[in-house]
């Protein structure tokens, strides 16, 4: 590992530790000692082999989102609509699920998650035809994309996919068979996190071993570096684009399949939060794994400090927010240096 | 209700609309004819709505209104350092300074809950004047002129217009170009601030997070729809407003039987993103937008 990789994650764990200590100062004057508030939240976050498996389920879907966004960033892809993507995916996966419920779950989730995967990417290359064809910034497109996107899905919800039995605003159950198993009895710790573990290692090993990833990383270091050596700059950008949609897509649909298994309009989509996410993790797979991690556990660590220790519940958020806080802070620091302006 | 006075209406609500859009767009508009385009000004519109709505608490709307544009220059001048000073990617600095302001106001939101602040007293809240409008409209509208003479008349706006053409030739010619840069980032910042202020103590009256909504993304694209002239930015505000207001009166219409709300939702993204589509290509903007000064270090 080069002295820049190393010092690079040096600044970000000490970033994060930085707003961890932040916070437990917080806490400590509102009336809360860190003796106690550490260990009931490291309890809760990794304390036995339920919590841990929470801690993991929460970090699917922001690994997911955080892989997405990372990709598309490596090419100087701008793409902030991994919000709306995986709500597309997401929405796709239940309405088509509903209607196909009998259908055996062998043949089916896979299709199902496939179809998610392109109507994400679909979303995504909007955005980037819109950039190619008619120069529009793709951060600003995908941002408005991500408004239509929210305002499509609650007509969805709300009119043909609405569950006909209640008057709340939600779609049907999916059919037991269309579900993903749970790998720990008691808990939501679904086979799909462990699809998502597997694609960044995929994905970092296509991002540091092939042709593509050394498109890629020059295309997002230097475009016209990339042009004149015979790299096709806009069929890397595209193909970037696509699998950070498809990716947005398929954890959009994972998140429905493994743990919520119906939509309703206030489905939670971790599509900014993933922002955050790729931005700590450095826009490396693996850091990113890392940090999505760290974000899961701070989930339900918190949700912990509400069970024990009768700290309002709403700390969990501030507690969010400041760390999120933090880790831009970080993230401004190292843009100076631009860490994915090549391998 | 007369036809009439649903016309009426909805005339009322696209000028209240169409309000936060022209002054957030003003600010947006100069920083950007002085080379630096900021993303970051939906941040800066939510941050300056949560503080005129927690300065508001103490009763006093004038002292909440000057807050506002103290929070959006707050944000304006980590932007600068990061952008103009630090030479930061500014679009990429523009999306961490909107993720930031979700995470403080959001933070704020809760902690003011936490103390059973959740609703405006009716004393800090302002109260429509004349034609049913806010008097913040009618500064705004002043503004409007102001700023076109001011951008095209004085000699600020030479300075303003040649930054965003040539930072080497301005420096050439003894211009401060960063120090200028900054200012025009703060003077942002400012605007959007307010803005933000008049959707939390004004318009809505009331806060929740996120209430911005998008409008500060909405503004971006307004400023290349008007290509970067302020009567075009006034022309788009007022075209947004009436499909907002729209919006905010198709029930009372009877247009909700024929299409879902949800049409209504979606359509100003819609059109920003037409209008950019149309636009982009035939409208090239500043020169040097978005490009840092000076170029090598």
């Amino acid at each position: 590992m080069s002295a820049r990789a190393l010092r690079s994650i040096a600044v970000t764990l000490g970033a994060a530790l930085l707003g961890i200590i932040g916070v437990l100062a917080g806490l400590w004057c509102a009336g809360y000692p860190p003796a106690t508030v550490v260990p009931t939240w490291l309890a809760a976050a990794a304390g036995n082999e339920l919590h841990l498996a929470g801690s993991l389920q929460q970090a699917g879907p922001l690994l997911c989102a955080g892989l997405a966004t990372a990709v598309a960033f490596r090419a100087n892809a701008l793409n902030i609509g991994v919000e709306g993507q995986y709500l597309l995916g997401a929405i796709t996966y239940v309405g088509i699920g509903v209607h196909v419920g009998h259908a055996p779950g062998v043949v089916m989730i896979p299709l199902l998650l496939l179809l998610a995967m392109a109507s994400g990417a679909g979303w995504a290359l909007i955005a980037f035809v819109l950039e190619r064809t008619r120069s529009v910034p793709i951060v600003l497109s995908t941002i408005l994309l991500n408004f239509i996107a929210v305002a499509l899905v609650s007509y969805l919800i709300e009119g043909p996919l609405h569950d006909p039995v209640t008057s709340a605003p939600q779609t049907e159950q999916l059919a037991p068979g269309l579900r993903l198993p749970v790998l720990i009895a008691g808990t939501t710790l679904h086979v799909g996190v462990l699809v998502i573990a597997a694609l960044a290692v995929v994905l970092w090993v296509a991002q540091s071993r092939t042709v593509f990833g050394y498109e890629l990383a020059v295309v997002g270091a230097n475009e016209r570096v990339a042009r004149l050596t015979g790299i096709r700059v806009e069929r890397v950008r595209g193909l970037a684009m696509a699998i950070s949609g498809a990716l947005a897509g398929l954890g959009g649909a994972l998140q429905q399949a493994g743990v919520t298994h119906y939509m309703s309009d206030g489905s939670v989509s971790y599509g900014y939060a993933g922002i955050a996410v790729a931005l700590l993790g450095q826009l490396h797979p693996l850091g990113v794994a890392a940090a999505a991690l760290y974000f899961g556990m701070l989930d339900s660590g918190s949700a912990g400090l509400e069970r024990h220790l009768d700290i309002p519940h709403d700390v969990g958020d501030i507690l969010k927010g400041v760390v999120t806080l933090v880790v831009l802070i970080a993230a401004v620091v190292q843009w100076r240096r631009r860490p994915w302006s090549g391998p | 209700m007369t036809l009439h006075a649903w016309l009426s209406a909805i005339l009322v609500q696209a000028l209240v609309s169409a309000t936060p859009l022209t002054l957030a767009g003003l600010g947006e508009l100069t920083a950007e004819r002085g080379g630096v385009i900021n993303v970051g000004i939906e941040g800066m519109m939510l941050l300056g709505a949560i503080t005129a709505f927690a300065v508001g608490m103490t009763g006093n709307p004038y002292l909440a209104l000057a807050a506002a544009p103290l929070a959006g220059m707050a944000l304006g001048l980590v932007f600068a350092l990061a952008t103009v000073v630090g030479r930061v990617d500014q679009i990429v600095c523009g999306m961490a300074i909107n993720l930031l302001a979700v995470g403080i106001s959001g933070t704020a939101w809760v902690a003011l809950q936490n103390h059973d602040l959740t609703a405006l007293p009716d004393a800090a809240a302002f109260h429509r004047l004349w034609g049913q409008q806010y008097g913040l409209t009618y500064v705004v509208a002043g503004l409007c002129v102001a700023w076109w003479w001011a951008l095209h008349r004085s000699r600020a706006g030479i300075i303003v217009r040649a930054l965003g053409e040539s930072a080497e030739a301005c420096a050439a010619n003894g211009i401060a170009v960063r120090r200028w840069r900054v200012s025009l980032v703060l003077l942002g910042g400012a605007c959007a601030g307010t803005a933000g202020a008049f959707l939390s103590i004004m318009d809505i009256q009331g806060f929740e997070p996120g209430m911005t909504g998008g409008r500060g993304f909405l503004v971006l694209a307004l400023v290349i729809f008007g290509r970067w002239r302020v009567e075009g930015l006034v022309a788009g505000s007022l075209f947004f407003g009436a499909l907002d207001s729209l919006q905010v009166h198709f029930q009372g219409l009877g247009f909700d039987r024929y299409l879902p709300y949800q049409a209504f939702q979606m359509l100003p993204y819609v059109a920003a993103l037409c209008a950019l589509a149309v636009l982009s290509r035939s409208a090239p903007g500043p020169g040097q937008l978005g490009r840092p000064y000076p170029a090598r270090h």
